[in-house]
């Protein structure tokens, strides 16, 4: 500090020092204003540190949620496919039966044929035959009962195709729980900084973020050909048969 | 051709719609890998398959990285490979054909273009 050698200096410090008093008079209201202000803040701040906390603790469950939807669509996905199997089997047991009574109906005709030979050798037997003759044969009837059971069992197949839904929504689930777990991360970090105390708290949580994704983040159930003609032409293309303006026409 | 496939997908379902769908095509011949290490552990025991149909995204070993490690070595490099993925952006299908799939399958698929890409692979064979 630098010596007062005279009066004049003393004067010039105190001077200094009624400056200094001058300007904390006015500053004191702000700082005053400024402590107040922290004092609503800290216990503010504290309280979301304990929501962002809370919450990053409960996204493990939530990912746990997320992963038993695609367990139990899967369990329920693989019985349906076992009932369409069954359904399936069913429909093929009818359709053999049907064609074994297709071809023994052919041989009853045969027989009929010569049934009729005889019968017609007795006149009293016309009308009989004329009325025998005129209900629907089931050789008639067997070739439309074919026809319904092959359509049925397409729609069948069509049901265990339509499955892949399954497939796909559990790898756009995959890829909302990956979401939700970069999310707790940030979080957490976010915690870790508003308060170290709870470092250890959020080291206890599992982080789990596959090396390769096990899942298409994009895919997407749709039954539009597009992608695979995108796919076709590629192929093609490796096999010197589309241009690269037909490549680029499809993808743009 | 008597075709032995190889049907490797991580989802259960997936696997029992392709089985389901070459069945109807009228193949009988099938063995199942859940995941690409899976897979190459079937290859190194069953000299029988003639025929892969892989997904593309699965745990431990992706469908690509098979591909590349069955093109990689050569008693099962001139295998046929068809792969069946929901990846269908130009990039990915560029990678895979890259990586020497046979040809390529956007999911969902109908039997028909299973069929239409299989008699493909095998006319071009």
């Amino acid at each position: 500090m630098k010596k007062v050698n005279n009066m004049s200096d003393l004067f010039e410090r105190l001077n200094d020092l009624k400056v200094v008093f001058f300007y904390g008079q006015k500053f004191i209201p702000i700082i005053q204003s400024i402590i107040d202000f922290m004092s609503e803040t800290v216990p503010l701040l504290e309280d979301i540190n304990t929501s962002i906390s809370d919450s990053t603790n409960k996204i493990p469950k939530a990912k746990d949620q997320i992963d038993n939807v695609t367990n139990a669509t899967e369990l329920a996905t693989t019985e349906i496919l076992d009932t369409v199997d069954l359904i399936s089997a069913e429909i093929e047991k009818i359709e053999n039966e049907l064609k074994t009574i297709q071809t023994k109906e052919e041989e009853r005709k045969m027989v009929w044929e010569q049934i009729r030979v005889v019968l017609n050798q007795n006149s009293n037997s016309a009308g009989l035959i004329e009325r025998y003759e005129t209900i629907e044969s089931i050789s008639i009837i067997i070739p439309r009962l074919l026809i319904v059971f092959s359509k049925t069992k397409n729609d069948v197949n069509n049901i265990a195709l339509s499955l892949q839904v399954q497939d796909i929504t559990s790898q756009q689930l995959a890829s909302v729980n990956h979401l939700i777990e970069s999310v707790r991360q940030r979080l957490a970090s976010l915690v870790m900084h508003l308060d170290e105390s709870d470092i250890k708290d959020i080291e206890s949580i599992q982080t789990i973020i596959p090396d390769t994704a096990a899942f298409n983040p994009d895919a997407i159930y749709t039954k539009s050909r597009e992608k695979q003609e995108a796919a076709d032409i590629l192929v093609n293309n490796r096999l010197n048969k589309t241009s690269q303006d037909e490549i680029d026409k499809l993808f743009s | 051709m008597d075709l032995k496939f190889l049907v490797v997908d991580d989802s259960v379902t997936m696997r029992r719609i392709v089985i389901n769908s070459l069945r109807s095509l009228g193949y009988s011949n099938f063995v199942e890998a859940c995941d690409g290490k899976d897979a190459l552990d079937k290859l190194s025991v069953d000299d029988g398959i003639n025929f892969v149909i892989t997904d593309w995204n699965m745990p431990v070993l992706s469908g690509l990285e098979l591909v590349r490690s069955i093109r990689g070595d050569e008693k099962h490099s001139k295998l046929a490979i068809l792969m069946v993925t929901t990846r269908g952006v130009k990039e990915d299908i560029i990678e895979a054909l890259q990586a020497k799939v046979n040809n390529y399958v956007v999911k969902p698929f109908t039997p028909q273009i299973l069929k239409e890409k299989i008699d493909q692979i095998i006319t071009a064979s």
